[in-house]
């Protein structure tokens, strides 16, 4: 437990570094972005020994609904907003999302089966 | 005192809305959905504001930064299959992206919907935390934003399968980059569901999805 949460001080630090930098730059990036992507750098250079921050980052990230349940409460304060025509942005979120799921999955079938073919090629040839 | 009852409520609903998915695995039970339903519906039964709610609440939201620089790890711990993929994976999540944010924003433009709202939509196929954090970037409202993320990620789940079934998507690479891109962290369950590699593909896709996201919105909106 006190490893957890020395692991999840850490995050907390890259995450306070990330939102520096976002300040001191002036980018229009949010600060938690860049600490993940230094994070991956640190981790991708071993500078951070995966086992130093696993334990927090898997604690945070198996109950990360947790997290943002008290942001989704908020929707009760907006409820005037999806009455008229707020209620066609649901529409438009479903829409929006199943092209992006088609579009998608399209291009990964598509990359997955040529590999395949060309696979077969080189075992045929 | 408030604060710590409703803190601990969050908890204790938080755990049996999982018990209940875990239990039915029916995608519009997701934990996200019923807990805030419950939640919802305890603060108007004892008359409480949101406002009251978030002194304890807020402490939960605090720990959405940290929660996304741990989303290096599963990125880290995927690398292989990231670098097997790497250009599929960087162009259906890349071309991903501007489809979803694209399309939300001009569906809403085109339906005339308030420019908060218009602006809500846009992030709204990456995960919660990353969402909330463009909206606010971009002057959307955050909290308007994780809802949208809820309702792409839960339709996302549900039709999702039936959408590859019918259009014959069935490698793990085109499944996985479909609910990663599309449907962040709930499509991602779904992934695991069908298969491990299908989840693994789908996780590095909802992470390249948020990175593209944070760095093209702010470009989306000069336009």
């Amino acid at each position: 437990m006190g490893i957890t949460v020395i692991q999840i001080g850490g995050l907390y630090m890259l995450y306070m570094i990330g939102s520096f930098i976002q300040q001191l730059l002036h980018i229009p990036i949010p600060g938690s972005m860049i600490g993940m992507l230094l994070l991956f750098l640190l981790l991708m250079t071993g500078i951070v020994k995966e086992k130093w921050i696993s334990r927090g980052a898997n604690m945070l990230l198996s109950h990360l609904t947790l997290l943002f349940i008290p942001a989704t409460v908020g929707v009760m304060d907006y409820v005037e907003l999806f009455s008229g025509r707020g209620i066609w942005s649901i529409v438009i979120v479903i829409v929006s999302t199943m092209m992006v799921m088609l579009f998608a999955g399209f291009i990964g079938q598509w990359a997955q089966t040529r590999e395949q073919k060309r696979v077969r090629e080189v075992k045929g040839a | 005192m408030i604060g710590v009852s409703l803190l601990i409520w969050t908890i204790v609903v938080y755990i049996a809305m999982r018990k209940l998915y875990a239990r039915f695995y029916f995608p519009l039970l997701v934990p996200v959905a019923t807990s805030t339903v419950v939640i919802i519906m305890t603060l108007s039964l004892f008359h409480l504001s949101y406002d009251q709610y978030m002194i304890g609440g807020k402490w939960l939201v605090h720990l959405l930064g940290p929660a996304v620089v741990a989303l290096a790890l599963p990125l880290y711990q995927h690398r292989h299959t990231l670098k097997q993929f790497l250009w599929p994976l960087l162009c259906s999540t890349f071309f991903g992206t501007i489809i979803g944010m694209g399309s939300g924003l001009l569906f809403a433009r085109l339906f005339h919907l308030p420019e908060k709202i218009v602006r809500s939509i846009i992030p709204k196929s990456v995960t919660s935390p990353v969402a909330m954090d463009i909206a606010k970037l971009i002057d959307g409202i955050p909290t308007l934003a994780a809802v949208y993320v809820m309702i792409a990620g839960i339709f996302g789940a549900m039709f999702g399968p039936i959408l590859f079934q019918r259009l014959h998507i069935t490698t793990a690479l085109g499944i996985g980059s479909g609910l990663g891109a599309a449907s962040h962290g709930i499509g991602t369950a779904k992934a695991l569901e069908i298969g491990r590699k299908e989840a693994a593909i789908s996780s590095v896709a909802m992470t390249l999805s948020a990175i593209f996201a944070s760095l093209l919105c702010p470009l989306l909106l000069l336009l």
